[in-house]
C-alpha cells in the first residue's frame, strides 16, 4: 500500500510536483500516466525518499519515508530508469548483493537469488558479467533485483522502454504474478496499451497533478471516448507529448 | 560491523578486483616507484661516491717519479684523452736536485682560477700536494732525529656524531615518501569509481533506494578504499624490500633496509594516512558531477599531501610540518629508519590530525549523500 497525500515539489523554475495525492493498494496494479515532464519520475523518486518535498507525506505501508526511510524502503522494490547495473558483477551477484542489503542473510540471499533467477529464466546469463547485455536481459536483470527480497510494494519507472515484444510479455506475466499474489504494484508510463492491458487503476497525471483517477474503463466512460488514449488526451486537455 | 556494511565492502572489492583501471593503478605504482627510486639511487650514489679520475697536464714528470706516483694514488694522473682538464702542474728541473739537498722544491700549478668548473679540481690538486709536501717535511725530520710532532702544535680531532644512517636523510626521505605515497594513488581510481562513476553509471540512486543508511554506504565506501590503498602499500613496500636491496648504499655507507620492523611501523604509520586517503578522494569525486572531472580535481588535491610529504623530506619547516598530517607520520618514519627514537608526541597529534580530517571529511559525504544536487549531479 503506497499513500501519497498532498505532494509539492519545486525543481528550479519548475513546479515538479502540484499537490498531488492518490494511493496504490496491495493486490492491485496501479499505473501512472501522463506525458513527457509530468512529474511522474519525480514522484516515485519522492516516495523513495530520494527526493525531499516541500510538502506533503509519502507513506509506504503507513511508513513515513522522511520519517523511518530504511524501515519504509524495506517494504519497497524499485525498478529504476535507469537501471543502474553494475556491468563487472553478474546477474547472479548483482541480485544477491541488494537481497542482502534488504536485510537477507547471505544464505537467504543465495536462495531467493537462485529462486529469482529460476522465475525469470535468467540461468543461462547469471553468471555472465552484465557488460554487454541486451535491453532484455538489463531488464530482466534489473526486475530480479527489484523483487528478489519479496517486497510488499513494486514500483517500476517506464517499466517497458526499449524493450521487444517477447521482453514486454514476460514482464507483463511477471506483474499479474505479483498483483495475484497480493503484492501493491505502482508503475509509470506514458504507453497507452501498457496500461489498458495491465492496470485495475489508472492515475493519470499532468503538470505535477492528478487529473483523473479509475480503471482503464471507467476513464473512458467519464470522457465518453472509446479507447484510453482518447480518453487521456481528453483528459489532459492537450495532444502535446505523448509517446504512444 | 552490520551485515550490510560488509556486504557492501565485498561487493566493492569484487567490482574493484575486476576492474582492470583501479589495479592497474595500484599496482604500477607498487612496481613502478620503488625501481624509479631505485634508479635514481643508482645515478647519485655514482655521482657522490667515485670522484672520476683527475687527469692533468704534468710537465717534466720524469723529474718527480714519486711525487707522480703518490698522485696517481689519490686518482689524478697525466692524461691524454679528451676528458684531460686544462690545469698543468709543472715540476722544476732543478726539483730532484733540491729535494735531494732538503731544500724547497718548486712545482708550479697553471690554471684559470676564473673557471668555476675547475675550481674543485684545483682544490684537490692543491690539496693533494700539501699531503705530499707534509710527508716530505715529516720524513726530513725524523732524518734529522726530530719529532715530527713538534711541527704540529694542535691536533685536531672532530667527532662526527652522525650514525650512518642519519647522514642518509633526504634519500631516506624520498624512499619514505615514495612509500606512503602509495596509500593515496593505489585506492585514487576505485576512490573514484565507486563514487563519481556510480553516479554516472546511475546506481547510485538505486543503492540509496535500497533500506539502507547513508552512513553504512560511507563506512563502507571508506573502508573499500582503504583497504586498496593498504594493499597497494603492502606491494610497494615487498618490491623496495627487494629493490632496495640491490642499491650498493655500503658505498655511502648507510643503508635504506626495508626489514620487517620497519614495515610494521609503516603498515601501523600509514593506515590513518590511508584512511584519510580515502576520505578526501571520495569526498572530492562525490563533488565532482563525473569522472572525468573527479579525476581533474583529485590530481590538484593530492598536490597538498604530496607537498607536505616533500617538506618532510627535505626538511622544510621540521618544527611546524612534524604536528601535522602525512609530514608528521613521515618524519617519525624516517627518524624510525634513522635508528632514532620515534617522536611519538608528534606522532599521535599528526595521526590523531589525520583521522579528525578524515572523520570530517566522511560526515560532509554522509551530508552530502542526503542531498539531492549530489545524488542526481543537478
Amino acid at each position: 500500500m503506497i499513500q501519497v497525500s498532498n505532494l509539492s515539489k519545486r525543481i528550479g523554475d519548475v513546479q515538479a510536483l502540484n499537490d498531488l495525492s492518490f494511493s496504490a493498494h496491495d493486490g492491485q496494479i496501479t499505473g501512472l500516466l501522463g506525458p513527457n515532464g509530468a512529474g511522474k519520475t519525480t514522484c516515485l523518486r519522492t516516495v523513495f525518499g530520494l527526493l525531499k518535498p516541500d510538502n506533503g507525506v509519502a507513506e509506504i505501508d503507513g511508513i513515513d519515508i522522511a520519517k523511518s526511510p530504511v524501515s519504509a524502503k524495506q517494504q519497497l522494490g524499485l525498478f529504476p530508469d535507469p537501471f543502474g547495473l553494475y556491468e563487472r558483477l553478474t546477474p547472479r551477484e548483482y541480485i544477491s548483493y541488494f537481497a542482502e542489503l534488504n536485510g537477507l542473510s547471505r544464505r537467504e540471499a543465495k536462495l531467493a537469488t537462485s529462486k529469482v533467477i529460476d522465475k525469470l529464466h535468467l540461468a543461462d546469463i547469471a553468471d555472465r558479467q552484465c557488460k554487454g547485455f541486451s535491453q532484455g536481459q538489463r531488464m530482466k536483470t534489473a526486475l530480479a533485483q527489484a523483487i528478489v527480497h519479496q517486497p510488499t510494494n513494486i514500483i517500476l519507472d517506464e517499466p517497458t522502454r526499449g524493450l521487444d515484444v517477447m521482453s514486454t510479455r514476460v514482464l507483463r506475466d511477471i506483474l499479474r504474478d505479483l498483483k495475484n499474489q497480493g503484492h501493491c504494484v505502482l508503475f509509470s508510463s506514458h504507453v497507452m496499451q501498457e496500461v489498458a492491458a495491465l492496470c485495475d487503476q489508472v492515475i493519470v497525471m499532468a503538470e505535477g497533478r492528478v487529473v483523473a483517477v479509475g480503471s482503464p474503463d471507467a476513464l473512458c466512460q467519464q470522457t465518453g471516448k472509446a479507447s484510453l488514449e482518447d480518453a487521456f488526451i481528453q483528459l489532459i486537455g492537450t495532444d502535446e507529448g505523448i509517446a504512444a | 560491523m552490520s551485515n550490510k556494511i560488509i556486504s557492501m565492502i565485498r561487493k566493492e572489492l569484487i567490482d574493484a578486483a575486476r576492474d582492470k583501471r583501479s589495479v592497474m593503478a595500484g599496482l604500477y605504482y607498487a612496481v613502478g616507484a620503488p625501481l624509479l627510486m631505485c634508479g635514481m639511487f643508482f645515478l647519485l650514489i655514482g655521482q657522490l661516491t667515485s670522484p672520476e679520475d683527475l687527469n692533468i697536464k704534468i710537465g717534466n714528470a720524469q723529474g718527480a717519479p714519486d711525487l707522480v706516483k703518490f698522485l696517481s694514488s689519490r686518482g689524478i694522473s697525466q692524461g691524454d684523452s679528451e676528458d684531460t682538464k686544462d690545469i698543468q702542474l709543472v715540476i722544476s728541473d732543478n726539483y730532484a736536485a733540491n729535494m735531494a739537498k732538503g731544500l724547497s722544491a718548486e712545482v708550479t700549478v697553471i690554471a684559470d682560477a676564473s673557471d668555476e668548473k675547475l675550481q674543485i679540481s684545483i682544490r684537490r690538486l692543491e690539496k693533494s700536494l700539501q699531503e705530499y709536501s707534509g710527508e716530505m717535511g715529516s720524513l726530513r725530520l725524523i732524518a734529522r732525529g726530530i719529532d715530527p710532532r713538534v711541527m704540529q702544535p694542535i691536533t685536531l680531532n672532530v667527532e662526527d656524531k652522525a650514525t650512518p644512517d642519519s647522514k642518509a636523510g633526504m634519500i631516506l626521505g624520498l624512499a619514505t615518501m615514495t612509500m606512503i605515497y602509495a596509500v593515496f594513488i593505489s585506492g585514487m581510481n576505485l576512490a573514484i569509481d565507486t563514487s563519481a562513476g556510480e553516479r554516472e553509471r546511475n546506481s547510485l540512486a538505486l543503492l540509496l533506494s535500497h533500506p539502507v543508511s547513508t552512513w553504512e554506504i560511507v563506512i563502507a565506501k571508506i573502508t573499500a578504499v582503504t583497504i586498496f590503498a593498504m594493499v597497494g602499500l603492502v606491494l610497494t613496500l615487498i618490491v623496495s624490500k627487494f629493490a632496495y636491496a640491490f642499491v650498493p648504499w655500503q658505498e655511502l655507507g648507510f643503508a635504506v633496509s626495508v626489514n620487517t620492523s620497519f614495515m610494521v611501523m609503516m603498515l601501523i604509520i600509514g593506515a590513518p594516512v590511508a584512511i584519510m586517503a580515502a576520505c578526501l578522494q571520495l569526498f572530492v569525486s562525490f563533488m565532482a558531477k563525473s569522472f572525468k572531472e573527479a579525476q581533474s580535481y583529485i590530481t590538484i588535491v593530492l598536490m597538498v599531501p604530496m607537498m607536505l610529504a616533500m617538506a618532510a623530506s627535505y626538511n622544510i619547516a621540521p618544527e611546524t610540518i612534524q604536528w601535522l598530517p602525512v609530514s608528521g607520520q613521515l618524519q617519525a618514519l624516517i627518524e624510525f629508519i634513522k635508528g632514532r627514537e620515534l617522536p611519538l608526541t608528534q606522532l599521535a597529534v599528526s595521526s590523531a590530525f589525520t583521522l579528525a580530517i578524515a572523520l570530517s571529511l566522511a560526515i560532509g559525504m554522509q551530508k552530502s549523500l542526503k542531498s539531492e544536487k549530489i545524488v542526481f549531479g543537478l
